[in-house]
């Protein structure tokens, strides 16, 4: 079975609104986040990819199959929706219980299942109360768990840490992290950066529609040239780095570190530069601690390319 | 790029069939639709007629019973076609109640919840998730219709001193028959108008509004244009028609505007279509895109 999710030039438009225009993407196993800003089109993507819309032109396939064939579908992928529904009266074991009737799992499997789909959530005793009791933590919990109670090799997850307190926030994504480097695909569309960073193997950027770049984070910080990357060093004696590095004319720009034992550097051609960085070490005149990119993470990269008004620079 | 142990693995034990699937939808269906006070007030309601029915059928076929209560007359109320259409029609339009009722509680919700991305993310299709719903409304429908008449059929051809039952099997038919067809209508028909309202209160009015209005369109197009066939548009005139042709009962005082049974049911299938027509295209699992 092909192991990729893979969409061909791929259009939708609700009558006259665009949802998203020839997007092109090959999605291998791991975490994939969606990155852009409301109505970017990250729920048209999730959406053409589990068969809930059709695309107006181009062709969906998940795993070597076609989203339009629902019930193949569905037994290998999950989804939690953004949406906060759950049939009235319930409580969150029989949700994510008939959730699994409805995969067409057995009474036994389905009772197996939903205990071990509670537990991996963490969800406990609370699995026994109403779902209109629950906190929007709770909520977005049980929603997890019945996404991933049927075992899917794909789970789909729109704005999964919304709503969810530091701890349970930790806690999901020590759960994508776990599942991802089980080989699971996970892909998740979220606007919080920083954990972006922590959770995402690639990232997936659109805005209005289209796309904007894909890979992972270095990768598509290392395409965007016309934006010189910014290097944290930390040494003894920045200035003396400083005017060293400025004696290269591809570095543009210097600023020290408010701590003074550092020194932030941009610069157009980072191979050269980490060149001559190895040169003036060698050299012994400044001691160098340590070296860390300062600006390949998706928020430089979502500032970059998007921008904060949410319109593609 | 991470190095994956691949050691996930998918499910991959036995399916049940796609039929239990629905069931589960129905269950859903059914806990909506029962969760309210006034459905229960409505099912108590439906069942005083049969109540009354019965207890006409206990004296019709007890003398020392009508002796009791001063009965006036050796004979007692003739048990036939006649009685039991009258029963089938309060019933059924205690049943149109029932649907504008509960009809609009199986599909408002879920459409202004967003639920039907969440619902649909199964290996269901639009059509189980609609099956699955029909079938809750259909058997809440039965539950007030065909069933207490056959009951009551039941009950007569027990009670009659004389073999009944065998003489008149045309009319056990036709309450199940004239029942099913009136509640199979009233079923697609609330699901299919309260697809199309968010609120409730509004679709609870137009499943009554589809109903009548039409049939006032009807009797002005008659009146109008001195034609029969603007009782085409009536759906009561029609079911009435019907049923008394499916128990054998007499068509008094109709003849003038009776219509064929071809008509009517072309009328009534032309009424499904439309309704089928309606639910595809207002069934869909995506969020309305404003703009």
């Amino acid at each position: 079975m092909n192991d990729q999710i893979i969409f061909e030039d791929v259009s939708k438009f609700y009558g006259e609104v665009l949802g998203v225009n020839r997007v092109s993407l090959s999605i291998p196993p791991g975490i994939t986040t969606l990155v852009g800003p409301n109505g970017s089109g990250k729920t048209t993507l999730m959406n053409l990819m589990t068969g809930l819309v059709q695309p107006s032109s181009g062709t969906i396939s998940v795993m070597g199959l076609s989203p339009s064939n629902s019930p193949e579908l569905f037994r290998i992928l999950g989804y939690c929706t953004q949406f906060d529904f759950f049939p009235r009266g319930l409580t969150g074991w029989q949700f994510i219980f008939d959730s699994l009737m409805l995969h067409g799992m057995s009474d036994a499997d389905a009772f197996q299942l939903t205990v071990e789909a509670i537990e991996r959530v963490q969800l406990g005793d609370a699995a026994g109360r109403k779902i209109a009791g629950y906190s929007k933590g709770m909520r977005q919990k049980v929603r997890l768990a019945q996404a991933i109670a049927h075992h899917p090799r794909v789970l789909v997850l729109d704005e999964p840490l919304n709503g969810l307190d530091p701890m349970a926030r930790a806690e999901s994504i020590a759960l994508f992290q776990e599942l991802g480097r089980q080989g699971m695909h996970l892909l998740i569309s979220s606007h919080i950066l920083d954990e972006v960073d922590r959770i995402s193997d690639r990232v997936v950027l659109i805005t209005g529609g289209y796309l904007i770049a894909e890979g992972s984070i270095q990768q598509v910080r290392q395409e965007v040239r016309e934006k010189p990357m910014q290097v944290l060093i930390r040494c003894d004696q920045p200035a003396v780095l400083a005017s060293k590095m400025f004696a290269i004319n591809h570095c543009v720009e210097a600023r020290l570190h408010a701590d003074g034992r550092g020194v932030f550097l941009r610069t157009a051609d980072i191979d050269q530069f980490y060149s001559m960085l190895n040169g003036i070490a060698a050299e012994g005149l400044v001691k160098i601690e340590a070296v860390a990119p300062a600006d390949d993470d998706a928020s430089a990269i979502y500032q970059y390319l998007i921008g904060s008004d949410g319109s593609a620079l | 790029m991470s190095v994956y142990k691949h050691n996930y693995r998918a499910y991959s034990g036995k399916i049940t069939p796609a039929w239990t699937r629905v069931l589960v939808l129905a269950k859903y269906g059914f806990a909506e639709a029962w969760s309210s006070k006034i459905t229960v007030g409505l099912f108590t309601l439906c069942l005083l007629p049969p109540i009354v029915f019965l207890f006409g059928i206990y004296l019709a076929n007890n003398p020392l019973a009508r002796a009791l209560i001063g009965a006036r007359g050796s004979q007692g109320q003739m048990i036939d076609a006649k009685y039991f259409l009258v029963i089938l029609q309060i019933q059924s339009w205690l049943a149109l109640a029932v649907a504008s009722w509960i009809a609009p509680r199986l599909i408002t919700f879920d459409l202004a919840d967003n639920a039907l991305p969440i619902l649909l993310s199964h290996p269901i299709s639009r059509f189980s998730y609609v099956f699955g719903k029909f079938i809750a409304l259909f058997a809440s429908l039965s539950a007030v219709t065909w069933v207490p008449c056959l009951l009551l059929f039941t009950y007569q051809s027990y009670s009659s001193p004389v073999p009944w039952a065998a003489a008149n099997g045309q009319i056990a038919g036709g309450l199940l028959a004239g029942a099913l067809i009136w509640i199979a209508l009233l079923s697609i028909l609330g699901l299919a108008l309260s697809s199309w309202v968010k609120w409730r209160v509004v679709a609870t009015g137009a499943i009554f509004g589809a109903v009548l209005v039409p049939a006032s369109v009807g009797a002005i197009v008659t009146g109008v244009l001195r034609t029969k066939w603007g009782f085409l548009l009536n759906i009561p005139f029609m079911m009435s028609l019907l049923w008394q042709r499916l128990l054998g009962a007499p068509e008094r005082g109709m003849e003038r505007f009776s219509l064929p049974t071809g008509a009517i049911a072309a009328m009534l299938a032309l009424a499904c279509i439309i309704c089928v027509a309606m639910l595809t295209a207002h069934i869909r699992a995506r969020e309305v895109v404003h703009g």
